[in-house]
């Protein structure tokens, strides 16, 4: 019996039909090119990969939704012409003589965007209960870079439709061009266009704003900046953890804060997750006496007065130093890591980014967290008005990958979780090497907030 | 005195011009010339004698009650058998053009990239693409049926079919609604469409779809290349001479799905790059009561075929190259062939549409040639005289500059084909109708204009079709052009840099 449970987990469940290419109905302007900002330049090694499942109650003729979101996503591109161009290392005058390396730009030359689609056996519900990081990655179609970069599209998007009922949208893009807050607002853009036949929210495409208000001079003991310069200079060792022993844990913390015991609207659910986090993940490595490092992927948009809906790379990766001491009563550790956590996020300011982005602009180099742990908030990313892409389809859950040096020694990201479990409830997924998996997922303090798998790791 | 040099020429032209509209107003009118002297000298007769002498001369002709019925009778009949012989006005009722989804919009870039993508080991089949693409007249919103979307394409039987619903049902709804004709009421159906041809036919599958009568005439035509569109028209028309009061739809198409060659044999990569989706339905009738609200009626339609000469049968030739793909293979001197086809084309319809003076010479400088001096030039008589549009099959830019060369034609008369190869591409023989639309759409179609339209097609063929308007029409609300007509005309560059 065990035998054949195990032919059908092996067996491909996910069926590829075609890949095609998905243009703008409207033709751009020709010759057009964007230029990157330094956040970009900085993140250009990496990848992100999301999943959005969607349930249905409706039964519909396989294809009839991917023909349907196809001419949608036509629609969608008319406003992200950085899509839809390619990556090119030209010049185009502007740059001063002085500038040897040419860095990357988007050509807006109308190419268009990768669209796989595909089938999958059973449904929704089925596929959740049992999927482990690797099937999960299916859904998600990657290639990597060409030879010829010219006809590499960025953006891919895949469409698997289940045969049981229920849908899977997988997005994945260059770090180049995009953070997970953009495209996540690329997805709820494309949903709200097939739904209503309007964007809510189109993107903006510009420049970082220059600094506002001079400064005598750079901030002392600038942290953030520190910990950029130490990277980009290669003097962070790379993670010692190959990708593929990586395995990924989602799981769903219905009411964290309350678990925690604190009633205080002042400490945010990401907060206390990713303190939480932090104590298990370094006693899972087998630490006793120090917490490991552990950086934070924040978004600075609302730093920087940005608006959520600007395009481009606005997270930053900020080290969370701990000094208090660690053989405490697990509650007390608790309260000590989140307030550590806290000095950063309630202490992040424009000044503080700003220093880094005039830095980055005399300065090559990629972003890379090494053998930390990267604990990457995107719990604001939900909205009161739910992303559908038609009525009757139902968002499920949502998945999040980021791959490549910033990803460090483990991930930790969280997202919101899907209506109906509460609004301060949290899903969180882990990625870590198999032994420290096993040791995290047994913790004691991480069982005191009762969460729910949805996603195990099965081997 | 340089001066002086360019004054006399100036003028020279300018007392040309007249001498030239003085001679061609003689020679048209000549019959009218001769008859208004002869009036004159009647009217003086008549009124140089009274009305008592014209009566006397009345009376003095005796015609009794026999002579008077013989003679009416005898005109009667002979007058009752010149209409009974007169072949019937054939009418265009309406037509309609199949506009492609948005979604199925090819740009250069993307067009680059698959080709790319699939050729990879062939980076000089994508290079000629690229600057076959770069110099071909055609814009970025042409578009090709889904099924070559993929990466790599899947022309399959099936896509293919789907591909014929898509565009003849579209076309032929819309054609339905336009004219309020109910599909029962059709009466003969020709459908022409070259490279694909299943069984059940294309026309038996619009008889399944519309539910059309049992007793339709339905004809298929297929393999007749680019031309076939006018083939199907001339053969509308010899039926509609044949059957009384009746209708003849025609629909012609192209449908691109099974034909995408995907070998890397470059003389046949040329087909992908220029041919595009396209369809279009016509309404054609004999019917007394739609001569109202007919657009135009067919006045002249002559088909030249060059086959008999091996040079033109082979130039445009379907084969398998040496991979084992089929592919239409394009001689070198496919211009040469349609310059010559083209020439054979005009002898024939010169004498049928140009104006007396052109004819007379014409007749002139042939004499010359022929006994004076053979190395006199030929006279070209000057087709602008005959029609007001032209409608060149939009095969390519080289075949629209090669035949605006030959018919000394000026911009705007080959914009309709120009931008219509800019916007739809290649459609085959639907291509003339997309140009005949454009016209409309710009407004410039006028009662009692002549439109001629010229198709080439394989084999080699030459087919002219001469339609006279029948009514000034009104701009289109709907149709290919609607949503881009202002755009147009647009200066479409030598070569465009991809």
């Amino acid at each position: 019996m065990f035998s054949k449970e195990k032919t059908i987990m092996e067996e491909d469940r996910v069926r590829f039909i075609c890949k095609r290419t998905v243009v703008s109905t409207r033709s751009v302007e020709p010759g057009r090119l964007y230029h990157f900002s330094v956040l970009d330049h900085v993140m250009e090694p990496n990848q992100i990969r999301l999943v959005y499942y969607y349930k249905t109650s409706k039964t519909r003729e396989p294809g009839e939704i991917t023909k349907k979101l196809r001419e949608s996503l036509a629609y969608t591109l008319n406003c992200y012409p950085i899509i839809t161009g390619r990556l090119v290392k030209e010049t185009d005058g502007k740059e001063e003589k002085e500038d040897v390396i040419l860095r990357w730009k988007v050509k807006s030359n109308d190419a268009g965007m990768r669209m796989v689609e595909a089938r999958a056996a059973g449904s929704v519900e089925e596929w959740l209960r049992s999927v482990t990081r690797e099937e999960e990655l299916k859904l998600v179609h990657w290639e990597d870079m060409y030879h010829l970069h010219y006809y590499w599209s960025t953006f891919n998007v895949q469409v698997t439709e289940f045969e049981s009922g229920g849908l899977a949208i997988g997005l994945s893009c260059s770090h180049l061009l995009a953070d997970p807050v953009c495209a996540m607002m690329f997805m709820r853009a494309w949903a709200d266009l097939t739904l209503s036949r309007s964007m809510m929210a189109p993107p903006l495409f510009h420049p970082l704003p220059p600094r506002r208000f001079a400064n005598d001079g750079l901030i002392s003991n600038n942290q953030l900046l520190s910990q950029y310069i130490k990277s980009c200079s290669l003097m962070v060792s790379p993670s010692n953890v190959a990708e593929d022993h990586m395995v990924t844990v989602t799981l769903l913390f219905p009411d964290p804060l309350v678990r925690a015991g604190e009633n205080e609207s002042a400490i945010s659910t990401f907060e206390i997750l990713a303190g939480l986090f932090w104590i298990c993940v370094s006693r899972a490595k087998g630490k006793r006496n120090e917490l490991m490092d552990m950086s934070l992927c924040l978004d600075v948009r609302k730093l920087l007065r940005l608006d959520q809906s600007y395009f481009g790379n606005c997270m930053v990766y900020h080290k969370v130093p701990y000094s208090k001491p660690v053989k405490t009563k697990d509650r007390l550790l608790l309260f000590h890591a989140v307030e550590e956590i806290q000095n950063i996020t309630k202490r992040l300011d424009y000044d503080t980014v700003m220093d880094l982005i005039e830095w980055l602009s005399s300065n090559n180099g990629a972003i890379s967290n090494g053998s930390d742990l990267v604990c990457t908030n995107l719990e604001n990313m939900s909205h009161p008005r739910p992303m559908m892409f038609e009525e009757d389809l139902v968002l499920r859950h949502m998945s999040c990958y980021v791959k490549g040096p910033v990803a460090g020694g483990g991930q930790v990201i969280v997202l919101p979780s899907p209506s109906g479990k509460g609004p301060k409830s949290r899903v969180v997924m882990i990625s870590l090497p198999q032994r420290e998996m096993t040791k995290v997922v047994e913790d004691e303090l991480l069982l005191s907030f009762s969460p729910v798998i949805l996603m195990k790791n099965t081997k | 005195m340089p001066d002086q040099a360019p004054m006399p020429e100036f003028s020279s032209s300018v007392k040309l011009k007249y001498v030239k509209l003085g001679y061609q107003y003689l020679v048209n009118h000549f019959l009218s010339f001769l008859l208004i002297p002869i009036m004159a000298i009647v009217a003086v007769e008549l009124l140089r004698m009274g009305p008592e002498e014209i009566l006397n001369v009345w009376n003095s002709l005796e015609f009794d009650l026999v002579q008077v019925l013989c003679s009416s009778f005898f005109v009667i009949f002979i007058s009752t058998v010149y209409f009974m012989s007169k072949p019937r006005t054939i009418y265009l009722v309406d037509y309609s053009c199949y506009k492609p989804p948005v979604t199925c919009r090819v740009p250069f870039a993307t067009f680059m990239e698959h080709s790319r993508l699939i050729l990879k080991d062939k980076p000089k089949s994508v290079e000629f693409q690229m600057r076959i693409l770069e110099r071909s007249g055609l814009g970025e919103e042409t578009c090709l049926p889904p099924a070559i979307h993929y990466i790599p394409p899947t022309p399959t039987m099936d896509a293919a079919r789907s591909e014929a619903q898509m565009v003849i049902f579209t076309a032929m709804d819309d054609l339905f609604e336009k004219t309020g004709l109910k599909p029962k009421d059709v009466d003969i159906l020709i459908v022409n469409c070259s490279l694909f041809s299943p069984t059940p036919s294309l026309s038996a599958m619009v008889i399944n779809k519309y539910k059309l009568r049992s007793n339709i005439k339905s004809f298929n035509l297929s393999g007749m290349g680019c031309s076939a569109g006018l083939i199907s028209v001339d053969l509308a028309r010899d039926l509609l001479q044949v059957h009384p009061n009746s209708n003849a739809i025609i629909v012609s198409t192209e449908i691109i799905t099974p034909n995408y060659y995907q070998g890397n044999e470059r003389a046949m990569l040329l087909p992908n790059c220029l041919f595009r989706m396209g369809a279009a339905a016509i309404l054609m009738s004999n019917r007394r009561s739609d001569r109202w609200r007919a657009k135009y009626k067919l006045s002249h339609l002559v088909r030249t075929h060059r086959g008999a000469d091996d040079k033109s049968f082979f130039c445009v030739y379907e084969q398998e190259d040496r991979e084992g793909h089929v592919g239409i293979n394009l001689s070198k001197d496919l211009m040469a062939i349609a310059g010559e086809a083209l020439k054979a084309n005009i002898t024939t319809i010169g004498p049928l549409v140009l104006p007396a003076s052109e004819q007379l010479l014409f007749l002139l400088s042939l004499i010359g040639r022929k006994i004076f001096n053979p190395k006199l030039k030929p006279y070209i008589p000057d087709f602008k005289l005959a029609f007001e549009h032209f409608c060149i099959h939009a095969g390519g830019r080289a075949v629209i500059d090669e035949l605006q060369k030959n018919l000394q034609l000026s911009g705007e008369h080959v914009e309709a084909s120009r931008m219509t190869l800019h916007r739809f591409g290649n459609t085959s023989s639907s291509s003339l109708w997309y140009e005949l639309s454009y016209i409309e759409a710009k407004g410039r179609m006028r009662r009692g204009d002549r439109v001629w339209q010229i198709a080439f097609g394989s084999g080699f063929k030459c087919n002219s079709a001469v339609w006279k308007c029948n009514r000034t029409i009104k701009t289109p609300k709907d149709g290919p052009w609607s949503d881009c007509i202002d755009r147009y005309p647009v200066f479409i560059p030598e070569v465009v840099k991809l």
